[in-house]
Formats: C-alpha cells, sequence, structure tokens
C-alpha cells in the first residue's frame, strides 16, 4: 500500500507563494501525471513529496505515514531526473546499486538484483562503463534502473524523457508504461507534454499558477475541460475559441463570428437568450460536409498543414481563423471555399468572464 | 597566418626568454657545482663530482633532506585536509551566500599577507611570555610551550602557519567548486538515503578528483619554496631541527664560509631529486583520474 496525500500544501520562496493550498489524494498503484505550462510548480511539488524540497505548510503522507519531516532516503521513493543525475566517476553497475550499498547490502546480496533489472532494461552490456560513455536514453534507462532496483513505494519521474529525440523518447514511454503494468508501483510523473501525458497517464493532474485546475482522466480531461484553460492547454491542433452569443428561438443556438451553431440543450440548460459565451471547437471533432449540412461552417482556405495520414486546414470564417483536421484534405488548397461542421456533442461552452466551462452533464 | 603559426610565434619569446633565464641559471649552478669555488678567494679548480660526493658524507644535508621532506608532507597533507573538511562543512552549514562571501574574504586573508608579515605575527602568537596562544594554554593548564624553541615541535609550529595560509586559501577554492557542482546527483545520493559525509566521500569529492589533484601538485611546489616563513621565524634552529635543504643551502653558501660550489651541488642535487619525484607523481596522478 503506497497511496500519497497532500494536505493544505503551500510553498514560498520568500514571500512569493509557488504553491497555494494544494490538495491531492493518489491511490495505491496509480500512474498520474502532473501536467502543466513550465512553472506552474508541477516539479516544486514533486520535490516536496521526495523531500528535496521544504513545505511551507501542510501534511504530506506516503502509505498512511506521514512524510513531511522525513529525509529523502527514508520517505521510500525514487526519483528519475530529467538530466539523469548519474554519478559520473562510478561505472553503471555502482551507479545502480549506490543506494543498496549505502543501505548496508553486500555486494553478494545485491548481485541478483542487479542482474533482473540490468536485464529488464537491456543494461547488461554497459554494466562496466562510466555514464558518459553512453548515449542519452542509455543514460536514462541507468537512471531507472536506479530508481527500481531500490523497490521503492513511489516513482517520481522528473520529466524523464525531455532530453531525448522523438523517437525515443516514444519507445521510452511506453517501456516506463509497461514497466508499471509489471510492477504496480505508484508513480508520479512530471511533464509539460501534453501528448505524453494523455498517452501515459492514468489520472492527469493539470496544474496552473501553483494550484490544481483540474483533476481526471484523460479521456475526462480531453472531452470534458472544465475550463478554457485546459481546453486551450490540451489536445493539438489546440481548440478553435469564438465569441458568441445565444440566440432565442426554438433550438438552443448559439451565433457570432460568422457562425451559427446549434447546442445540446441537454447539456447547457443554464444558457439563457442574449447571454455571451465562448465557444469551443476541437479541430479534431469537425469534419468536411455538404453544403445544407446541419451547424455548417463556410470559410474560405487559408492554408493546408500535411501531417500524414490528415491534414489541418486553416480557414477564414468571417475575418478570424477556424482550423479543423481531415483525411480528405488533399484535394484542398488555399482561396478554395470550403464548408464543414460539428457535432452539437461535441462543442463546448465557457463563460468569456471566468473561463469556466458551462456544461452541466 | 595559420592559427597555429600565430601560437607559435606568439609564445616563442616569453618560452625562449624563461627557457634562458632557467637555463642559464641552471646551467650556471652545474658549473659551479664542479669547481671548489668560495666566496673568500678568488682562485678555483675543477673538483669533479668531489662535492657531490662530500655530500652524500654529510650527516647536516641529510638532516636538512629528512626535513624537507617532512615539511613537504605535513604541509601538503595538512593543506588539503584542512581545506577539504572546512569547505565541506561550511558547505552544509553555512547557506546565506552573504555570510559565505564573508567568511570566504576573511580565509583570503592570510594568503594576502606578505611571508615575513605572516611569519611576525606567528612569532609573537607563538611566544611563551606574551603570546595568546600560550595564554590559552594557560588557561587550561598547560604550558608555557616553548613553539619555536623546542626542537621536537619548531617544525610543526611552523607548518601550521603555512597551513594556516593556504589552507584557508584552499578552501575559499574547494567551495567555490563544491557551489559549481550539478545539484541533482547530490539530490540523487541524498534520495539513495546517503549520509551527508557519504555524499561528500563517494560523490562530490570524487567528482572534483581532477581539481584536487591539481591543487595537490600547486601545494607540492609551492611547499618547495618555504625558505622565507622557516627563515624568519626559526632560522633553521634550533639546532637544525627545522633547516630544510634551501635553508641549508643558504647558510652554506652564503652564510657562513660561502661555499658557493658546495651549495650549488646540493642545488643541483635538489634539482634531479624534485624533477624526479614530480614525474613520478604527476605520472601517477594522470593514471589515477583515467
Ligand atoms: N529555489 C527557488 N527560488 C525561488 N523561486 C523558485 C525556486 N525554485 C523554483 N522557483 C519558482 O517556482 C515556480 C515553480 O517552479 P517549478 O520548477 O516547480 O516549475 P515547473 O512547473 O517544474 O516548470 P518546468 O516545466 O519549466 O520545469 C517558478 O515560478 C520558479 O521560478
Ligand atoms: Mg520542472
Amino acid at each position: 500500500m503506497a497511496n500519497i496525500t497532500c494536505k493544505n500544501i503551500v510553498k514560498s520562496y520568500g514571500a512569493h507563494p509557488v504553491i497555494e493550498g494544494l490538495n491531492l489524494e493518489i491511490s495505491d498503484r496509480e500512474f498520474v501525471v502532473f501536467l502543466g505550462p513550465s512553472g506552474c510548480g508541477k516539479s516544486t511539488m514533486l520535490r516536496m513529496i521526495a523531500g528535496l524540497e521544504e513545505v511551507s505548510a501542510g501534511h504530506i503522507a506516503i502509505g498512511g505515514t506521514d512524510v513531511t519531516d522525513l529525509p529523502p532516503g527514508e520517505r521510500g521513493v525514487a526519483m528519475v531526473f530529467q538530466s539523469y543525475a548519474l554519478y559520473p566517476h562510478m561505472t553503471v553497475a555502482d551507479n545502480i546499486t549506490f543506494g543498496l550499498r549505502r543501505q548496508g547490502n553486500s555486494r553478494a546480496e545485491i548481485a541478483p538484483r542487479l542482474k533482473q533489472v540490468a536485464d529488464l532494461l537491456g543494461l547488461t552490456p554497459f554494466l562496466e562503463r562510466r555514464p558518459k560513455n553512453l548515449s542519452g536514453g542509455q543514460q536514462q534507462r541507468v537512471a531507472m534502473a536506479r530508481a527500481m532496483i531500490k523497490t521503492p513505494k513511489v516513482f517520481l519521474f522528473d520529466e524523464p524523457l525531455s532530453n531525448l529525440d522523438a523517437k525515443l523518447r516514444e519507445k521510452l514511454r511506453t517501456e516506463i508504461r509497461k514497466i508499471h503494468m509489471q510492477l504496480k508501483t505508484t508513480t508520479i510523473f512530471v511533464t509539460h507534454d501534453q501528448l505524453e501525458a494523455m498517452t501515459i497517464a492514468d489520472r492527469i493532474v493539470l496544474m496552473r499558477d501553483g494550484q490544481i485546475e483540474q483533476m481526471g482522466t484523460p479521456d475526462e480531461i480531453f472531452e470534458r475541460p472544465r475550463s478554457r484553460f485546459v481546453a486551450d492547454f490540451i489536445g493539438t491542433p489546440a481548440m478553435n475559441f469564438v465569441r458568441a452569443e445565444i440566440r432565442a428561438g426554438d433550438e438552443l443556438c448559439a451565433s457570432g463570428g460568422g457562425l451559427t451553431l446549434t447546442l445540446s440543450p441537454h447539456s447547457f440548460p443554464d444558457l439563457v437568450a442574449g447571454q455571451k459565451v465562448e465557444l469551443g471547437l476541437r479541430p479534431a471533432r469537425m469534419e468536411l460536409c455538404g453544403q445544407n449540412s446541419h451547424n455548417a461552417i463556410h470559410g474560405t482556405v487559408v492554408l493546408v498543414e500535411n501531417m500524414g495520414a490528415e491534414g489541418q486546414v486553416i480557414t477564414n470564417v468571417a475575418g478570424a481563423e477556424v482550423s479543423f483536421v481531415t483525411k480528405d484534405f488533399r484535394s484542398l488548397s488555399p482561396g478554395d471555399p470550403v464548408t464543414f461542421s460539428i457535432a452539437p456533442d461535441h462543442i463546448h461552452v465557457f463563460d468569456p468572464e471566468t473561463g469556466r466551462s458551462l456544461r452541466k452533464d | 597566418m595559420t592559427r597555429k603559426r600565430f601560437v607559435t610565434l606568439t609564445l616563442i619569446p616569453a618560452i625562449g626568454l624563461l627557457a634562458t633565464l632557467a637555463l642559464v641559471s641552471i646551467a650556471g649552478a652545474i658549473w659551479f657545482s664542479v669547481m671548489n669555488r668560495t666566496l673568500r678567494s678568488a682562485d678555483y679548480e675543477f673538483v669533479g663530482l668531489h662535492n657531490f660526493l662530500r655530500l652524500l658524507r654529510d650527516r647536516r644535508f641529510f638532516n636538512a633532506l629528512e626535513n624537507s621532506i617532512i615539511w613537504e608532507a605535513i604541509t601538503v597533507i595538512g593543506t588539503l585536509t584542512l581545506a577539504v573538511l572546512l569547505a565541506v562543512l561550511i558547505f552544509e552549514t553555512v547557506k546565506k551566500p552573504l555570510w559565505r562571501n564573508l567568511i570566504c574574504f576573511a580565509f583570503l586573508v592570510p594568503v594576502l599577507l606578505p611571508r615575513v608579515a605572516a611569519a611576525f605575527i606567528w612569532r609573537f602568537l607563538y611566544s611563551p611570555s606574551l603570546g595568546v596562544i600560550n595564554y590559552l594554554c594557560g588557561l587550561v593548564g598547560i604550558g608555557p610551550v616553548e613553539f619555536l624553541a623546542n626542537p621536537s615541535l619548531a617544525l610543526i609550529s611552523v607548518a601550521v602557519v603555512d597551513i594556516w595560509q593556504w589552507g584557508l586559501f584552499f578552501t575559499v577554492i574547494l567551495l567555490k567548486l563544491l557551489e559549481t557542482l550539478p545539484r541533482e546527483p547530490i539530490e540523487a545520493a541524498k534520495l539513495d538515503s546517503a549520509r551527508t559525509w557519504e555524499i561528500h566521500a563517494y560523490v562530490t569529492l570524487p567528482m572534483l578528483k581532477g581539481p584536487l589533484i591539481s591543487l595537490t601538485l600547486v601545494k607540492a611546489v609551492e611547499s618547495l619554496r618555504s625558505f622565507d616563513l622557516i627563515f624568519v621565524m626559526t632560522g633553521g634552529g634550533p639546532g637544525t631541527a627545522t633547516e630544510t635543504l634551501d635553508l641549508y643551502a643558504y647558510q652554506m653558501g652564503i652564510n657562513m664560509g660561502g661555499r658557493i660550489s658546495y651549495a650549488s651541488a646540493m642545488s643541483v642535487l635538489l634539482l634531479i631529486v624534485t624533477t624526479m619525484a614530480f614525474v613520478i607523481i604527476w605520472k601517477a596522478g594522470k593514471k589515477w583520474t583515467n
């Protein structure tokens, strides 16, 4: 059992608060990703859980024990750093086993475990090398082996893949996920890459300015963003935002910025005629359609971006840019008139003042 | 002009000058060492290796050689040990930059003092009747201790001054080096449940192995030039208890007797021994760092 509880965590450097009263509950075996823009306090939060940074106020418990005042070595956590943080003068084997040796285990006791993790991570051929003679990906594997061999209660990853190239990042991401499925150790993974977060997480904790903006499964975060900030942060290509006003009529519908869209009254029961709103339209949820289709949007193609299987089409709709994604982008070229549509279910509506989502289901 | 030629051309004058100066004096010393010149008379003749053979039978020479080796060992080891311990202590306990800078500034003062001034200050501190150190010893019921007049204490007492000057200076250098180390390996070691001393013994100091070896070599070379300090503090005494090779050479060649040739032979021998010693240490150090 190693659930993590953070209660009213406050962290300030001098008078400037970085984390303000954060509450978080992570259950045993969960894979949680801290996601957020640079400087929102992800690393700070992780380092406080690791014990590398003191909390200014609040309590942290791991597996039911209050660890707020325990030194890092006694918390049962292992951490993987963005910069790998290997001991440069030690061999790979010594790097991996350093922690166990510090806890007083003999080399004979350690040997079988070293072999096991080295095999798992494919490090057996490199055990006698120095870190500087390894590639970035191999170094990060050593760092992961060093964390795993301690069989910690909690794994902490601080942007472990940021220094690697795209291909390797994808490979190691899958590996980390597989290892988690095998070991089931509670894991917190920090990243500012939303795609990485979506693919790897059981649950995403989306942070903004030291506070949790939204917590939920990748699907919840993607389909039910609680605010404009979340909707904007998640998903590529980024969501289109259009200012509009709710129209009176039999159907619930909003118009503005050259388009008129019907909304699902079931999802937005509180909207009233004349209310100013901001519509959020995901490019991936829109598709080419016939002239008279429901919720059709008429525009002119400005640019077509080829993404391989799909293309992002950027259009001009009454002076504003709206983009959508389609497989049939090859027939389009700049200047063409184009009609596309979105299902009412996929339209997001935000309060333009507070940025809160107005969806009620 | 290629870069290489430019480098060569600009280096030639300085290196040439240095080489000439070094070679001329070495050649001069060798030339003197195979004669029997003294300051007293103008006549001299070629005596071959006579001076060197006499050196090998000179017990005062071996006493000086022993003192030199002891001096070298005490000052080098003492300086590095003091610097490592103090630097780690300050690194771990003093976290405020302002305090660190003040300490560094204070630690730089001793080495900025002229050697002779430092020597005089410590002669006062060590003084049996007026000195602060003996006053403190008196408070705990020891003494008065004859730091500079007791043959078994004198060399160590002088070495303490050298360690005071250089150890504190090296502390500042090491502290700055510790501050430049990346933070993550230290944090990783903390997570690997290493204690504070283990972090330094197994992580930070090994990461500073290269600079530490360089500092050791610098100090070893510097310790060879102990003349001014020892000369002012004890003059080689009591008896010959603190007489190192350079002091003995000075006594022979300039002070008493003016036996220049004998002193020159001694310097030539010293040159050969130190060159050999340093080549061996350098090679060993290189092997160790790889
Ligand atoms: N030692 C420090 N002193 C003062 N401010 C700090 C310190 N460390 C971090 N901060 C501030 O705390 C805030 C959060 O930093 P943190 O490193 O947690 O951000 P992050 O979310 O990890 O960002 P990134 O994605 O860039 O790593 C930042 O505004 C940063 O300037
Ligand atoms: Mg960070």
